[in-house]
């Protein structure tokens, strides 16, 4: 009887993916294309694993690679959840299974597809890196379908775990942050390759000490420990990954059966239980100031962490603020007014104020009918947003100083830093006003077709007004490092950026102000299209 | 009698389209006015421009007596706005939008939280008012917009289709809410297409097709002797002589072939 659900199953989702390609023709090329692509990948990294025999570090790369895709395939799921429909077991609800047939024939059907066929290669070709001697084939061939399955049973009980998560409007919202998170990865593992690049493979060997013994590239490192002759080891590490794979099995098998025997995530009960946890933010929102100002603030903050689009901003930003000073400080490279990127990037979310309101605008515009409250309004919204960027602009700073070590330099880049603030904030303020445009809210696109013009001038455009308008800072800046005794002076430029940045900011919320009010209905508008 | 909306030679294009075509028109205050029209016909685009949210091409508007475009400050303050097609800020909770709506209009916060909590019972909200607004149905999003909207007690409410999608229970509620508050003197202006809903709340009514005004009035003066509004409505907009019966005689009757 079981064998037959694995069958079906494994049919099932055969037939998915040929009915999915038989849809449109670009869709099939798309995946023609994409497969090809892989393959081509997994054949030049099977190369590239089997040129790898012999190196010292064959095993500590190859441990890590394991590792990455291991996690790829844990995080796959929650950023793609439609990207397998037979990873949703609640449409098998009405059938009468078993859980045990159903787990072995999921996870059959789950090794169908391009994804299990990659790792495969890069996991069979690891094995060919690292292997010495018949006794290490054999543990390479276990160690391969065991590894296999592990990833496999981790993408699905990622799945079942979240599968009420996934197909709620909160796991969309969190689809939004995926590319984000890819972005910010491929930061990392770029840093990490210059690394490797400029100091050799050996710079892994910490890590891949303790990975040797996470499941699943455990069962790839049971192969080199085989070919050195620790045998005791090698099994041991085989264990580790056996048991893992009993243990995900298990964990999904509880949540699968849970699942098919409860009502769904569209029904009411789950929808309480989201409310219930909604209920407990309104804490801090006491500390801020009373009247338009307050509310403006609180308005905004909320979005920075509810609305996908503007987390993924914010995320963007930080993350990016931080990475770039510090990696290059961390490299050696790096100079310490690097540090100011942090400014400069958090000082782009004041930009298109109205466009990350989307539509909702309106209900802003109803209560804007004098310049003094689009003064208050535009003000609410860069206070809140110097709430969270003054004290990271500064963190930043001190820490790329201290990675650095160049201490006296800290004020004069604290002064660069508030002064480059205050003019992006005031240019974000202006072109908020100027040039706003829509955001859409579905998908990965931040600008909506046709004003992408409008976006480049705004952001771009206003990055450019910024530093211009900074320059009295710079030259300033530049003037004391050259002048003879300038060293001396440069603590000046702490208090005067931070009051350059203060004025300057003030200044562009009074000339932006009079331009928002007279443009409401255009600005709306513009921001209507997404 | 008093105009709570005066409108005149109010002109709106978009591109070639004419989509308003020089309104001119008295609404009487302290009626249930509805402005009726088949889709298309300019109805959204009429109460964007007399709400202020769009600028007109030509023509003037003026609420309660002070111009919408020149005196901003004073009619701002007298309206309620639910417009349709615009979003709410969604990702705030039911209580959240309607402390935000009104505290940004100015009202001190204990106050705003008090008639909030009112509106919240009246319209039957109070069970999601922890829930985010982009998670509400269709007939949660107009009742919390109505209760945005009301949350300043405007002199003037102008709602955009305020009933379409709603469910007859929810209806029923935002039917209730409105009838008790022009009951006070207070003016509702609000658009549809459902001509018995019109008929059965309004006792002023404009007719709009194709960016003008085919006829307003009382709703006794605008039915004239049509047996329904329906029927003078299908008359005025010039569709009523439409007959589907004779292109379509092979339709229905089971014989399939």
């Amino acid at each position: 009887m079981s064998t037959d659900v694995t069958a079906v199953v494994v049919r099932l989702k055969l037939s998915l993916l040929r009915n999915g390609l038989r849809q449109s023709a670009g869709r099939r090329a798309a995946y023609i294309a994409s497969a090809v692509l892989v393959l081509l990948f997994a054949a030049l990294q099977l190369l590239g694993l089997i040129l790898l025999r012999g190196n010292a570090h064959a095993g500590s790369l190859v441990v890590l690679l394991v590792a990455v895709l291991a996690l790829g395939w844990a995080v796959m799921p929650l950023f793609f959840p439609s990207g397998d429909e037979t990873l949703d077991p609640t449409r098998l609800v009405m059938l009468p299974l078993r859980p045990r047939p159903l787990v072995r024939a999921l996870l059959a059907a789950s090794l169908v597809g391009i994804g299990p066929l990659f790792t495969l290669c890069l996991f069979a070709g690891s094995v060919i890196a690292l292997a010495r001697g018949a006794v290490a084939y054999v543990v390479g061939v276990i160690g391969v379908v065991l590894a296999l399955l592990v990833c496999v049973a981790l993408a699905r009980a990622v799945a079942a775990a979240n599968i009420r998560l996934l197909t709620s409007r909160k796991g969309r919202d969190l689809a939004v942050l995926s590319g984000l998170v890819i972005a910010i990865g491929a930061q990392v593992v770029n840093f990490g390759a210059q690394r490797l690049g400029s100091s050799g493979l050996g710079e892994l060997d910490p890590v891949a000490d303790v990975l040797r013994w996470l499941p699943p590239a455990s069962a790839i490192g049971a192969v080199e420990s085989v070919s050195e002759g620790s045998y005791g080891v090698g099994l041991l590490q085989l264990a580790s990954t056996a048991g893992a794979l009993v243990a995900l099995i298990a964990v999904w098998s509880r949540h699968l059966t849970r699942l098919m025997t409860s009502p769904d995530g569209s029904t009411l009960q789950a929808v309480t239980e989201a409310a219930v946890r909604e209920r407990t933010s309104a804490g801090p929102a006491r500390f801020l100031p009373a009247g338009r100002t307050g509310t403006v603030m609180e308005r905004s903050l909320r979005y920075v962490w509810r609305d996908p689009k503007t987390k993924a901003g914010w995320v963007t930003s930080l993350a990016i603020g931080l990475i770039v000073p510090l990696f290059n400080a961390l490299q050696g490279t790096g100079s310490i007014y690097f540090a100011c990127f942090a400014a400069g990037m958090l000082g782009i979310m004041m930009y298109n104020q109205f466009g990350q309101d989307t539509s909702a605008f309106w209900m802003v515009a109803l209560t804007i009918s004098s310049p003094r409250d689009a003064y208050v309004e535009l003000r609410g919204r860069a206070l809140a947003l110097l709430l969270i960027t003054l004290p990271y602009a500064t963190l930043v700073t001190v820490l790329t100083t201290a990675l650095l070590g160049d201490w006296p330099k800290l004020p004069e880049v604290l002064g660069l830093s508030f002064a480059l603030l205050g003019a992006m904030l005031a240019t974000g303020a202006w072109t908020s006003a100027r040039f706003p445009y829509s955001i859409p809210q579905e998908g990965y696109k931040n600008v909506a077709p046709g004003q992408t013009g409008l976006a480049w001038i705004s952001i771009f455009g206003g990055m450019i007004a910024a530093a211009l308008l900074c320059a009295p800072v710079i030259a300033l800046t530049i003037w004391l490092n050259v002048s003879e005794d300038g060293d001396a002076w440069t603590w000046l430029l702490l208090p005067g950026g931070a009051a350059y940045g203060a004025a300057i900011t003030l200044l562009g919320l009074r000339l932006a102000a009079p331009r928002t009010a007279a443009r409401l209905p255009e600005i709306l508008a513009a921001v209507s299209k997404g | 009698m008093t105009s709570a909306v005066s409108v005149r030679g109010l002109w709106k294009r978009f591109g070639q389209q004419v989509a308003v075509a020089g309104i001119d028109l008295e609404l009487p205050a302290g009626k249930f006015i509805g402005l009726v029209g088949p889709n298309g016909a300019g109805k959204t685009t009429t109460l964007s421009m007399v709400t202020g949210l769009l600028r007109p091409d030509q023509g003037s508007v003026s609420v309660v007596g002070h111009d919408v475009w020149r005196d901003p400050v004073e009619v701002k303050a007298r309206i309620g706005v639910l417009p349709e097609g615009l979003r709410l800020f969604e990702r705030l909770s039911g209580r959240e939008l309607l402390a935000y709506s009104g505290r940004l209009r100015g009202l001190p916060g204990a106050e705003v939280d008090k008639r909030a909590s009112q509106l919240l019972d009246v319209l039957d909200l109070a069970g999601a008012q922890h829930k985010l607004v982009v998670d509400y149905s269709t007939g949660m999003r107009k009742k919390i917009g109505l209760a945005a909207a009301l949350l300043h007690n405007p002199e003037v409410l102008f709602l955009d289709e305020p009933f379409e999608g709603v469910d007859p229970v929810s209806a029923q509620t935002i039917r209730g809410v409105l009838e008790r508050y022009t009951a006070s003197g207070a003016t509702v202006v609000f658009s549809s297409h459902v001509m018995e809903l019109v008929e059965s709340l309004c006792d002023w009514v404009a007719v709009m097709a194709a960016g003008r005004i085919r006829a307003h009035g009382t709703l006794a003066e605008v039915r004239g002797d049509a047996a329904s509004l329906q029927q003078a409505f299908l008359e005025l907009v010039g569709a009523g002589g439409r007959d589907a019966g004779t292109d379509l005689d092979w339709l229905g009757g089971g014989a399939a072939r």
